[in-house]
């Protein structure tokens, strides 16, 4: 191919759609989630219910700062710590401190990509305490020291043997390849770790503000684990996640769990409102809400983006995305991936820097069919190729290419005077003559346009363009009058 | 039928690589009786620059569009993305401008995709057409899922004669074209379409067909490389087919 | 608090709101307002017999499809013959002696297991209140027993409460889980079930569960017993003299 020097994301990519496990795992779990989600909102019989339970997820975010002070009342009547945390940082000196006060050893974690997008772990470790991920996928990767490349399905990439050699030599066990016995031995060697942590570490999927719980869903009960054994729980939560009453959370829920794996509920749902009480001698003793901003606010405050902020987490538009589909979730370099981590990733660490997720998409518009809270994924793309085009104070953008954006100057320019279009394609016709392959087609083409070429041939432009067709037919006439009578149309 | 005067709004590519799709269109209307008129002056609609996050520079392609279409009566165009991008995007890019805003709207409602045009609007669900071949129908992206157009291409190929329509897996699923995406990205595009052009080539369908030619160009290109036999046609040229001659 | 203020502040400006003025729910009644559920709660109490077993049928159906193993049974000696034919035919996954947990419920106490096991080497657990060694005692449990407040038949969920003598592990440490739940208290759907659980005036935490743990990571192959039980047994106990 072509030997221009490539991004990450496009070595990512290729890296991607070069596994034939990982081909044959996107395409089975496209085929069924995304399909199936597809049909779960056709069929549903409350049909207004995605555009309600968008409408409360913007009207929450509208007064988000009565939510969480509401929501935090609460947790600390029932005996809970509530942080706010403006930062990663922050968040992690808290994290840090509480587990210093509590002695912590051992850490087990319930799914979270709030935990990575703070890059909790590391400090964690670094500080001398050992980190468990329990969720059966996100602890292969860990086990594997690997990244997740799926919002639901982590481990999506690697294939049973790779997992079977893996347990092999990081449990000891004796190889098996059989699904069961793997999950087998990682129930066990998890167990003992979640029996013996002195903390839990989770995320939040939905917290309501009227009651003042948290709520978490897994279908494996890790999470539950993680929130009832260890003494000290530890919750962040995206400040963004929130709802105001039960019955919002009630629509919200049933949506999260359907676009995810097309579950009426998640096996468990667990609601965690503090600390355990006196009467009540398991779960844990101390309770710690975080909550955390960083770098949502920014978000929250431009009228383009806000829209982003009423993600649900479900993964259903990785479920769809044939860009997705083809090129798996490592090339996005982050711990959102597909539609929804191309938006919200280049919005909370930088567009520039993640000017590739902004651009890789081909603006389709499934992810915006599929998502349950309908949120319009395209157009942000669109929005954030704009700040990318010309530069953005308010997100610190800085124009992306000049070259391209003098290439769009020029295009201006001929696209609007007709007269100067025309010379511009009779030139180009006369240009591409050498180009023009055995089959009509042209085979190659130098520069940027080799994008094209390398993959595919390109029609030529036509010895007569239709507007030279036209003018030589209808030089006179203004308009064509129709040459059969109106009689005899249903022909 | 309409007494109105179609005012034709050719694609920047189907002038310039695929003007038989513009004359396939005059083909079908001339067989119906439908007035038209080809505004001199037109271009592009500005959907490239709008779509790479140019909309300073695609509003002025989209003014330029408007100055040159304000007079008519009924615009058509044979592509879904060109009529979304008159439809759906000129009103944001002048959102700031009143003025250019309310000429936007106006534009925008009186701009048809070519079939939705026929079934839709004139209510003709044969157009007299006649071409024994099995075909295919490929659902382009802007047209099917932001328009809503599916079910009029599908009902007026089912109407012409001799036509067998085969429906391809995923049909709308996108075949990776994406504007400079397909440029920037040609590894994921190529994958992406391989699999469209896989999918079309278990039907069995000697023919490809779609409402949107940059799809077409897309899908065309790499079946070309690929050296594949499938003939690929816009649905307009099906539509103007008769006397069963194949194209 | 220094934080909280300052974090709020934030998110008032970027709303375009004055940060420093703190902005009061009072002001906002429709932002926590909620729907009557009057009628809900009003058409669960005045369903039939006929309706419930109604919803039981739905229940039963739905819970298959997740795997669920579901029992009818007409009185509580019924319910205890089913518990412990599985008590005596399930072997421990942890250990290698049977201990069972259950829930200090009145129909769980109803069961009057012990009397069952008087000859065999089985030991009963109840998770009194402030029994301190109840988390060893769980576990060590293969089995565990509760009586969750809630059954809903459209998604196949108990809801447990955690109540004072009703822990959170008993339904979630042990390799089987058994649900004793009366037919009386199950809810056509979650819409009922949240109306329900609006009226606890004191709600801490809770759980809803709908099947066994399971997990589908490794090559989408679903396996049951992640972490949770592997099993989930719901024993519906519809008594006949509730017929009128």
């Amino acid at each position: 191919m072509s030997a221009k020097p490539q991004s990450q994301y496009c070595r990512d990519a290729q890296k991607g759609m070069g596994s034939p496990r990982l081909q044959a795992s996107l395409h089975s779990l496209q085929n069924r989630f995304g399909k199936g989600a597809m049909t779960l909102w056709a069929e549903m019989d409350d049909q207004d219910m995605r555009r309600r339970v968008k409408q409360s997820r913007m009207k929450n975010l509208d007064h988000l700062d009565i939510l969480l002070a509401e929501l935090a009342k609460k947790v600390r009547a029932r005996g809970g710590h509530v942080h706010f945390a403006e930062n990663a940082q922050d968040a992690i000196d808290y994290t840090l401190e509480v587990a210093r006060k509590n002695e912590v050893k051992r850490v087990v974690k319930g799914k979270s990509m709030l935990s990575m997008e703070i890059a909790i772990d590391s400090a964690l470790q670094e500080a001398g305490m050992e980190v468990v991920e329990t969720d059966l996928g996100e602890y292969i990767i860990q086990l594997a020291d690997d990244k997740p490349s799926h919002i639901i399905a982590p481990c999506i990439h690697m294939d049973r043997s790779r997992i079977g050699e893996l347990f092999t030599e990081k449990l000891g066990i004796n190889y098996t390849d059989d699904p069961p016995s793997l999950t087998a031995a990682a129930r066990k060697a998890l167990r003992e770790k979640l029996l013996s942590a002195d903390m839990g570490l989770t995320g939040c999927n939905l917290a309501c503000a009227a009651t003042g719980h948290i709520s978490l869903v897994s279908n494996e009960g890790n999470i539950r684990m993680a929130t009832t054994m260890p003494p000290v729980h530890v919750a962040l939560m995206g400040m963004e996640r929130i709802v105001a009453t039960l019955d919002e959370h009630r629509e919200t829920v049933q949506l999260l769990t359907r676009g995810a794996a097309l579950q009426k509920l998640s096996t468990y749902v667990s609601f965690v409102g503090g600390p355990s009480t006196s009467d009540d001698p398991d779960g844990p003793k101390e309770f710690h809400l975080v909550i955390i901003d960083n770098g949502r606010s920014k978000i929250l405050a431009d009228p383009e983006f806000r829209e982003v902020l009423a993600c649900i987490r479900c993964g259903a538009c990785l479920n769809i995305c044939p860009v997705y589909g083809r090129i798996g979730g490592h090339a996005y370099n982050s711990p959102y991936c597909g539609p929804i981590g191309a938006v919200i990733t280049p919005l909370l660490d930088g567009i520039n820097k993640h000017a590739d997720l902004c651009k890789g998409e081909t603006l389709c518009g499934a992810c915006k069919d599929i998502c349950p809270v309908q949120i319009d994924l395209p157009r942000m793309l669109a929005g954030l190729r704009q700040k990318l085009a010309y530069g953005s104070d308010r997100w610190n953008t800085k124009q992306h290419n000049p070259l391209e954006a003098y290439a769009f100057t020029l295009w201006r320019q001929v696209v609007s005077w007709s007269p100067l279009y025309r010379t511009g394609l009779k030139i180009a016709r006369l240009c591409q003559r050498p180009f023009v392959g055995k089959n009509s087609m042209i085979k190659r083409m130098a520069g940027l346009a080799s994008g094209w070429t390398d993959g595919r041939d390109l029609p030529p432009i036509a010895k007569k363009t239709f507007t030279e067709i036209w003018q030589k037919k209808h030089a006179t006439a203004e308009v064509k009058l129709p040459m059969a009578t109106k009689e005899d149309n249903n022909a | 039928m309409s007494e109105k005067t179609v005012s034709l709004f050719i694609q920047c590519l189907v002038d310039t690589m695929f003007p038989e799709t513009g004359e396939a269109m005059i083909t079908v209307f001339d067989r119906l009786g439908v007035a038209y008129d080809y505004p001199p002056g037109q271009t592009c609609c500005g959907q490239p620059a709008f779509n790479s996050g140019y909309s300073r520079d695609a509003a002025a392609a989209a003014k330029h569009f408007i100055d040159i279409f304000e007079d008519t009566e009924i615009i058509v165009c044979p592509s879904g993305s060109c009529v979304r991008m008159v439809r759906h995007h000129y009103p944001e890019l002048f959102a700031d401008d009143q003025a250019m805003h309310s000429r936007a709207l106006a534009i925008g409602a009186k701009t048809f995709e070519f079939t939705q045009y026929l079934v839709d609007e004139l209510g003709i669900n044969d157009v007299g057409a006649h071409f024994p071949d099995t075909v295919t129908y490929h659902d382009s992206c802007h047209l099917s899922r932001s328009l809503g157009i599916a079910d009029q291409p599908r009902t007026l190929l089912n109407n012409v004669r001799g036509l067998e329509l085969i429906e391809m897996r995923d049909s709308d699923t996108c075949c990776g074209f994406g504007g400079t995406f397909s440029v920037n990205y040609p590894e994921i595009s190529v994958a992406m379409v391989d699999e469209k052009i896989d999918n079309i080539l278990a039907t069995k369908a000697s023919t490809v067909t779609g409402c949107d030619i940059s799809c077409l160009m897309n899908i065309l290109g790499r079946i070309k490389r690929r050296g594949e036999d499938v003939q690929v046609l816009h649905i307009a040229q099906i539509l103007a087919a008769d006397k069963g001659e194949k194209r | 608090m220094h934080n909280q203020t300052t974090f709020l502040s934030a998110i008032r400006t970027a709303l375009g709101e004055t940060p420093n003025i703190e902005r009061s729910k009072s002001t906002f009644p429709k932002l926590f307002a909620a729907p009557d559920t009057a009628e809900t709660l009003k058409k669960i109490r005045s369903r039939t017999v006929t309706e419930r077993n109604e919803l039981v049928k739905i229940l039963l159906h739905n819970g298959n499809t997740l795997n669920i193993s579901s029992h009818i049974v007409e009185s509580l000696p019924e319910a205890a013959d089913l518990v412990v034919e599985l008590i005596r035919s399930t072997e421990p996954e942890f250990n290698y002696t049977k201990h069972v947990i259950m829930h200090d419920h009145p129909d769980i106490a109803a069961l009057e297991l012990w009397k069952r096991f008087n000859r065999e080497a089985v030991t009963l657990h109840t998770t009194f209140s402030r029994d301190r060694q109840i988390t060893d005692k769980t576990i060590a449990s293969f089995i565990g027993i509760t009586a969750p407040t809630i059954g809903v038949a459209d998604s196949a969920t108990v809801i447990q409460l955690t109540e004072p003598g009703r822990p959170r592990s008993t339904s979630l440490l042990p390799s089987l889980h058994i649900a004793l739940l009366r037919r009386e208290n199950i809810v056509a759907d979650l819409a009922e079930a949240y109306a329900l659980l609006r009226q606890k005036s004191h709600l801490d935490s809770f759980v809803f569960i709908s099947g066994p743990s399971k997990t589908a990571d490794i090559e989408a192959h679903m396996v049951y017993g992640a972490h949770g039980p592997r099993e989930l047994h719901l024993i519906v106990l519809a008594e006949p003299e509730l017929e009128k």
